[in-house]
């Protein structure tokens, strides 16, 4: 079980998709709108701009680091017959399982992590040990709904699809989320809607740690509800394509 | 999580030594009465299956006979609908958990965007009592390959590190579903010598082929399926002596026609006008007879039999 989660690991930080998409892309983006938008202004929440961009690109990163180590690389290995191979050695399935689990979230560490840096180097923000400590704590397992997500799509989706649907869910809830325009300059229905996501409640929990604010039960509740779901939904996935089944 | 490598398998852990050294006492596989549809398709009617410790098994049958689900059977990957299926005296599941079972399946591939390398360690890594790194490389003829993705290999290098993948943790039992099926003349010969070196140190193997050569040159004893069930199991000579009926054929200018079937080694004669069929269990013996027996004869053909028309004349016998 270590070593299927080393080398899954390895294989993730060789992997140009995640590494351009989850790692570099979020950092360009940061830059980029820090750029346009200026790094004195003020965004949701009376947070810096600076500081509420980093956060959103925060969770973006995060996102796509859990979905790309996720949907389309289970179903391409479900396609190409490497589940199956897989299952035809003593690594038990729960294993397997929890293994990709436990990638994504680790995938989505360095994601994390560098966007942080990029905002301490380019613009000096800066927040205690404890804020930093907190906010990245919360938001990584806040991201564990999404990467739930991730797994379902993998079992449910076929290989031709699981890429561009995990694509497209990563635009949406990143667009209707709030992490690339705040929500607040949105008409109220697409506030309502984007507030229910949890793309804009991991951020909300970064916004709420970085503006010194601990209470954030709204975005709590919204994740908590998106586990249930997703954790069902990946169950259910996987349960259907092992039992009985040679797929 | 952790737990997946520490928990101890109930099943294999109080194996003793003594009960592995004894494993000729253990059969491999015993299988009663396994059956398994599909909907309304019957890939299995009750299938009856032994395999002793040590042998080589040819599972020889036509496309669609049922040699995929049994191999699906025999790893766990399938459940039967009636019978009952144990690999060294356990459930299928619990033999693969305890890395008694290897497997070559059909269509299954390798772990993308890793070395190969990389990947047959962590394959090993899985298994209790994996084979030595050296020894696998040298068994599967992988060292110029190691460095390579294992997603960029040539059809050929990608089989040989499936079986690579299939004999990492040393199985006792190795099953391997129609594993030469893409391969050419010279990869299927490297293959069985790479079997053969395998076979050489004890193991069982169990082979899926719809090739009566093949069964016939790498198997200790052929056990031939057709429409989900055994219609033959015996050593490789009297099976081919069955179902390896080759065919002479040529056009009959002169003589009667009443005189063929007493040619050596005939078994059955086909008309059609003057085009003559002659199934034989020995060509040579066959057309030496012919050619003494002063018929008048052109166009000679000799052909090799088609397993499919033997499956289809044995199952009108049997039905």
């Amino acid at each position: 079980m270590t070593g299927f989660l080393a080398l899954e690991l390895r294989r993730s930080v060789r992997d140009v998709r995640y590494l351009v998409i989850a790692v570099a892309m979020p950092i360009g983006l940061y830059l980029l709108f820090t750029g346009l938008f200026g790094a004195h202004g003020q965004r949701a929440l009376g947070l810096p701009q600076p500081v509420e961009l980093m956060v959103a690109m925060i969770a973006y990163g995060a996102m796509w680091a859990v979905f790309s180590t996720t949907g389309p690389r289970i179903a391409h290995e479900r396609a190409i017959g490497w589940t199956r191979q897989l299952r035809v050695t003593p690594l038990r399935p729960a294993a397997a399982l929890s293994g990709k689990l436990l990638t994504a979230l680790a995938a989505a560490l360095p994601a994390m992590a560098l966007v942080a840096l990029t905002a301490v180097l380019s613009h000096h923000v800066q927040l205690s040990a404890g804020q930093w400590l907190a906010l990245l704590a919360a938001m990584w397992a806040g991201v564990l709904p999404l990467a739930l997500l991730g797994l379902a799509i993998g079992y449910l989706a076929a290989d031709d699809i699981a890429f561009p649907a995990t694509m497209a869910l990563y635009f949406a809830l990143g667009a209707l989320g709030g992490l690339w325009i705040p929500l607040s300059v949105m008409p109220p229905a697409m506030q309502d809607i984007g507030r229910a996501l949890p793309s804009n409640s991991v951020a909300e929990l970064g916004w709420r740690i970085a503006g010194g604010q601990a209470s954030v039960p709204r975005a709590v509740l919204v994740l908590t509800a998106w586990l249930l779901g997703s954790a069902t939904a990946a169950l259910l996935a996987y349960r259907r394509r092992n039992t009985r089944s040679a797929h | 999580m952790a737990s997946a490598r520490t928990d101890p398998i109930p099943t294999s852990q109080p194996e003793p030594e003594a009960a592995r050294q004894a494993g000729g006492e253990q059969p491999a596989i015993r299988a009663a009465g396994l059956a398994k549809s599909y909907g309304p398709t019957v890939a299995l009617a009750g299938l009856d299956l032994h395999v002793a410790a040590g042998e080589t098994v040819a599972l020889l049958g036509p496309n669609g006979a049922g040699k995929t689900t049994t191999i699906g059977l025999l790893v766990g990957l399938l459940h039967p609908d009636r019978g009952q299926v144990r690999v060294y005296g356990r459930p299928p599941s619990q033999a693969v958990a305890g890395g008694l079972v290897g497997a070559m399946l059909q269509d299954a591939g390798l772990m993308p965007g890793v070395r190969v390398g990389e990947l047959l360690a962590m394959v090993r890594g899985l298994y209790p009592r994996p084979l030595p790194p050296g020894e696998l490389v040298a068994l599967a003829d992988l060292g110029p390959v190691l460095g390579r993705r294992a997603d960029r290999l040539s059809g050929g290098q990608a089989q040989r590190v499936r079986f690579a993948v299939a004999i990492a943790g040393d199985p006792r039992l190795l099953l391997l579903d129609e594993p030469t099926a893409a391969m050419d003349v010279q990869a299927r010969r490297n293959f069985w010598a790479q079997i053969h070196r395998y076979t050489a140190r004890g193991r069982t193997v169990l082979f899926a082929t719809h090739y009566l050569q093949e069964a016939d040159d790498a198997a200790d004893r052929v056990v031939v399926i057709a429409g989900g069930r055994k219609v033959a199991d015996g050593t490789p000579a009297a099976i081919k002596a069955r179902f390896g009926d080759q065919q002479v054929r040529f056009t009959l200018l002169q003589g009667s026609p009443a005189l063929l079937a007493a040619l050596d080694g005939v078994r059955a004669v086909d008309r059609d006008g003057p085009r003559v069929t002659l199934r034989s269990s020995d060509t040579d013996a066959t057309v030496a007879a012919l050619v003494r027996s002063g018929l008048g004869w052109s166009g000679l053909e000799v052909g090799g039999g088609d397993l499919e028309t033997s499956f289809l004349r044995l199952l009108a016998e049997t039905s």
